[in-house]
């Protein structure tokens, strides 16, 4: 009997989320100062869903900004709802969307960890942890 | 500001139009050389720090600000990147991250910002004269953008990395989005 319940056990998948947040990291900082973090946003759903805010213990506020580049500038600017298509990935990356993280009330080394929540526009959210990186 | 930003995407324009992909180097070449000025900095602990030519020594410069949580560190984790690529021959490259952002960078918040990816790494913030001077003579740009509450406002400018050899020439340009290599493999070619 012990054998048959490890055995399903063994042979069932988890269930997929409808929603992830993987493959984050953030960036070394001084305390005080600012950081950014970036991470991979999944939506399984059948339907778009937004990412509103985001919130952390390690900072003032953190916020979805964008970085864009147009005749050798780069310009930034905030994304108050960043759309995740249905069934898509919005991924973040250095030089593009990224979260700012303002006003550090800690130091970010390479081994810490930040704690961050996500917040969707159908009122859920995710609360993730990713390492500090050194990149 | 506004029309500051104009004058000097103007200079800038002009400074690419006169670049190629040719010289051997694998970044933007700048051809003919040209001939920078000195510019000098004085650091939190009261000494100076001069771009001024040494022999050997190549400067890598990069424009940007200490609030920025994206480019600015992204080149300064590059930077990293190739000083470990060159090994002992770093020693000789002298990189500089000037804030185009002197009113919130102090040369302390400057020198910690650049130090904390590499202690060889200068930071350095001018006054506002020294400031616009040095963003002229590189053709940079830089402006003021609404921000949030909590950000305050951000800033807009060049992202390009310099290189300009042991005798005070500009000589290359790197996009940013360049591959680190590119740097890298330029500045073993001028040390080595």
């Amino acid at each position: 009997m012990g054998a048959l319940g490890a055995g399903c056990g063994a042979s069932a998948e988890p269930p997929l989320e409808r929603l992830a947040v993987r493959n984050g990291w953030a960036r070394i900082a001084d305390s005080g100062a600012t950081s950014g973090a970036y991470l991979e946003l999944v939506n399984r759903d059948t339907v778009p869903v937004s990412v509103i805010g985001m919130s952390t213990d390690v900072a003032t506020a953190a916020e979805v900004h964008e970085t864009m580049q147009h005749d050798g500038m780069a310009h930034m600017m905030p994304r108050t709802a960043l759309v995740i298509p249905a069934g898509g990935t919005v991924s973040m990356a250095p030089g593009g969307l990224h979260v700012m993280l303002v006003g550090l009330r800690r130091g970010l080394t390479a081994g810490d960890s930040v704690a961050l929540d996500v917040h969707f526009s159908d009122s859920t959210h995710i609360h993730v942890v990713v390492p500090v990186r050194t990149p | 500001m506004r029309r500051r930003l104009t004058s000097l995407l103007l200079a800038g324009t002009t400074l690419l139009l006169a670049c190629d992909l040719g010289g051997g180097y694998q970044g933007m070449a700048i051809d003919p050389p040209r001939a920078m000025p000195t510019f000098t900095f004085q650091r939190a602990n009261g000494s100076v720090f001069s771009t001024a030519p040494a022999p050997g020594r190549p400067l890598v410069l990069f424009f940007g600000y200490t609030h920025c949580p994206d480019v600015c560190p992204t080149t300064l984790a590059d930077w990293k990147r190739v000083r470990a690529t060159l090994g002992d021959d770093a020693k000789a490259v002298r990189f500089v991250f000037v804030t185009v952002d002197p009113d919130r960078d102090t040369p302390a918040v400057a020198e910690r910002y650049a130090k904390l990816y590499d202690a060889s790494f200068e930071g350095v913030s001018g006054d506002a004269a020294t400031t616009s001077r040095i963003m002229e003579a590189f053709g940079v740009a830089a402006a003021p953008e609404p921000g949030t509450e909590a950000t305050g406002y951000l800033v807009s400018h060049s992202s390009q990395v310099f290189l300009v050899d042991a005798m005070g020439q500009l000589v290359a340009l790197y996009p940013f989005g360049t591959g680190w290599e590119a740097l890298a493999a330029d500045l073993r070619r001028l040390v080595s």
